[in-house]
């Protein structure tokens, strides 16, 4: 809500001098750390490749020329299928905790949340390298497994594609808990006392009422994993073994392997964020916001 | 008593103003990440009284980013050979004094004077290594492993690892066709792809960072990795054997240089001579089991140390370095994306 002159619903607002005070250092913030470096990631994108890396001025084309490679659709389709599965998973697994979670008793309900932040105090490397030590041949798993006699020999879990799922599913599920948990918990009680009073079950109370009223948590949550899943190539390398490049990978690599291809990753870079933007679009967050702002 | 205590202060002025005025002397290494033992950084600290900053950085290129900014200028760096050629080439290496640096003498015949620094000008070498096979033997019998076409002949599938080094993987190919590992242009790299294209899908693992691991941890039965990663390998356990490729391996050379910006050449010139000495090298070599080039730092090493096939390889094994190969990186990293793509 910005502070400004006149009130209530229905009168058309604009802000003041004092909301625009307040906005303009995240506007200068946003500008420095976000506007200006994807400007110069623009204008390297459009250079040449220096001998020692970097980028050489010029104006040149190969690194979008690059971009239309095979390789690149491969890459980029898979990993957008990871990103996709990784999402579902996580808001699949997410709904009961956060249902639960809304539902406790408000006391109960700050505990829980708690649980679910505090692995966030954790740096997300050592939870990832933590998997290796769960699910490798001589792992935690693969040891109670074959103490219980559930299994004769070892499972082969690890440098699987599982793994890499288990990694993203449980580096994002705090990302999708929390989202939800906000829209479930502001819901109305009387909605469902309502819904219950028209003849409605819970699947059709679930799916007609709840699930609508809470489309922008869940699009928030999945916004919030599906975007950071999409290059976070980290997980696929610990717990994937490396073996399939991830879109991260192909950027990555530019910058610190051999190839010294400082154009060809910003090319890739700005591609990826043209992905996002298409998404966003498409996913009618613009749309929305475009409606608040004429309010 | 009051005279005694003006007379007590005024003695310290001196000293106040000395510290005021002279900041200590200090150097910026950049090397890498696991590769210069605190010890030896601390022990240089000790006795010069120069203290060192330490920035780190895990591949040549992360090293060349940094330096191409600007932002810091370093006194050392620790650029590999071929990295450190086109560093030379490109203007960015002040020649080393050797009259500061006397341990020079000290090295290896075969470390000096290499490829990438003919006249001796820019370098000092660190440590060399190789990259080799290891074995497990529990699992796999060493003697049916020769070479890389013996890891990759099928039996071993899916419980391979290797280095994540595009240009490494593409030289055991050209090896094994009988090319030079350097020749990289657009026919060779046409030749190898079908081994290539037969060899990635076996890895299970691609590990540049610590290879050792999978092995150790019993997830894989053998892999190519670097002589360091090998020998401690083989300290840690009798069970894995080091195997130098007879088809021929990769040599590297790391090195130190003094960049042409740096802002205290003096004390890197002090550093450098400081690890020249024996003991501080043998020290580099029980915390980094690579070549190390000082055959007087040798003497000090134990009987073990110096048996270790990954740390000192026979003379006689086939052994080439990497040279800078400019924009034909680009083929390598190109190919291999491809490849690990599946198309």
């Amino acid at each position: 809500m910005l502070p400004a002159a006149g009130v209530g619903p229905g009168v058309t607002r604009r802000p003041g001098v004092a909301a625009r005070l307040l906005i303009l250092p995240l506007v200068a913030w946003a500008g420095a750390f976000v506007v200006l470096p994807t400007a110069i990631l623009v204008v390297y994108a459009f250079g040449r490749r220096g001998t020692l890396g970097g980028v050489e001025p010029g104006f040149g084309l190969d690194a979008w020329s690059r971009v239309l490679d095979p390789t690149v659709r491969v890459v980029l389709a898979r990993s957008l299928a990871w990103a996709a599965l990784a999402t579902v998973a996580c808001l699949v697994l997410a709904w009961p905790v956060a249902w639960t979670i809304a539902r406790a008793h408000p006391r109960r309900r700050t505990l829980l949340l708690a649980l679910v932040v505090v692995p966030f105090w954790t740096s997300f490397l050592i939870r990832t390298y933590a998997w290796v030590t769960i699910l490798k041949g001589e792992g935690l798993l693969n040891g109670a497994l074959l103490a219980a006699g559930i299994v004769a020999a070892p499972i082969e879990m690890l440098y699987t594609p599982g793994a890499v799922l288990v990694g993203l599913v449980h580096t994002f599920l705090p990302f999708a808990i929390l989202p939800l948990y906000a829209a479930i918990e502001a819901l109305d009680p009387a909605l469902f006392e309502a819904a219950a009073d028209l003849g409605a079950g819970p699947v059709r109370t679930l799916r007609e009422v709840v699930l609508p009223l809470t489309r922008p948590g869940i699009e928030a949550a999945a916004l919030l994993i599906f975007v950071p899943a999409l290059g976070l190539y980290a997980v696929n390398d610990i717990l994937g073994g490396g073996r399939v490049d991830m879109i991260g990978n192909l950027i990555a690599d530019q910058f610190k392997g051999a190839a010294r291809d400082w154009p060809f990753g910003a090319a890739l870079s700005v591609t990826l964020l043209l992905a996002f933007a298409l998404a966003w679009r498409l996913a009618g967050r613009g749309r929305s916001l475009a409606a608040g702002l004429d309010r | 008593m009051r005279l005694v205590l003006a007379a007590v202060l005024f003695a310290c002025l001196p000293v106040a103003a000395c510290t005021r005025r002279e900041p200590a002397p200090e150097l910026q290494l950049f090397a890498w990440s696991e590769y210069v033992p605190d010890e030896v950084v601390d022990g240089f600290t000790t006795e010069t009284g120069i203290r060192v900053n330490r920035e780190t950085f895990a591949s040549n290129e992360e090293m060349l980013a940094k330096l191409l900014s600007g932002a810091t200028h370093y006194d050392v760096v620790q650029p590999s050979d071929y990295t450190a050629e086109a560093l030379a080439r490109e203007g960015m290496l002040r020649p080393i004094d050797w009259s500061k640096v006397p341990g020079l003498r000290n090295l290896a015949p075969e470390f000096l004077h290499l490829p990438h620094d003919p006249d001796q000008k820019y370098t000092l070498p660190w440590m060399g290594g190789t990259v080799g096979i290891v074995v497990n033997a529990e699992r796999v019998s060493p003697e049916t492993v020769r070479s890389y076409a013996d890891v990759f002949r099928g039996e071993h599938r899916g419980r391979i690892a290797v280095v994540d080094d595009p240009r490494e993987i593409v030289s055991w190919a050209l090896a094994t066709e009988g090319l030079p590992i350097n020749r990289i242009d657009a026919s060779s790299l046409a030749r190898v792809e079908p081994l290539l294209r037969a060899w990635l899908p076996q890895v299970r693992v691609f590990d540049s960072d610590s290879p050792k691991t999978a092995l150790l941890d019993g997830d894989v039965d053998l892999g190519i990795v670097w002589s360091g990663e090998g020998a401690l390998l083989l300290d840690e356990d009798p069970k894995f054997r080091w195997v130098q490729p007879a088809a021929g391996a990769h040599r590297f050379v790391d090195t130190l240089a003094i960049p042409v910006d740096a802002p205290n050449p003096e004390a890197a010139h002090r550093f450098l001579a400081y690890v020249l000495r024996p003991e501080v090298s043998a020290r580099i070599s029980a915390a980094y089991p690579y070549t190390n080039p000082n055959l007087a730092a040798r003497r000090l090493l134990s009987a073990k140390q110096l048996a270790n096939p990954a740390s000192y390889p026979p003379q006689e094994a086939k052994l080439e370095f990497f040279r800078d190969i400019g924009a034909a990186a680009v083929l390598v990293d190109r190919a291999i994306a491809r490849l690990k793509a599946g198309l």
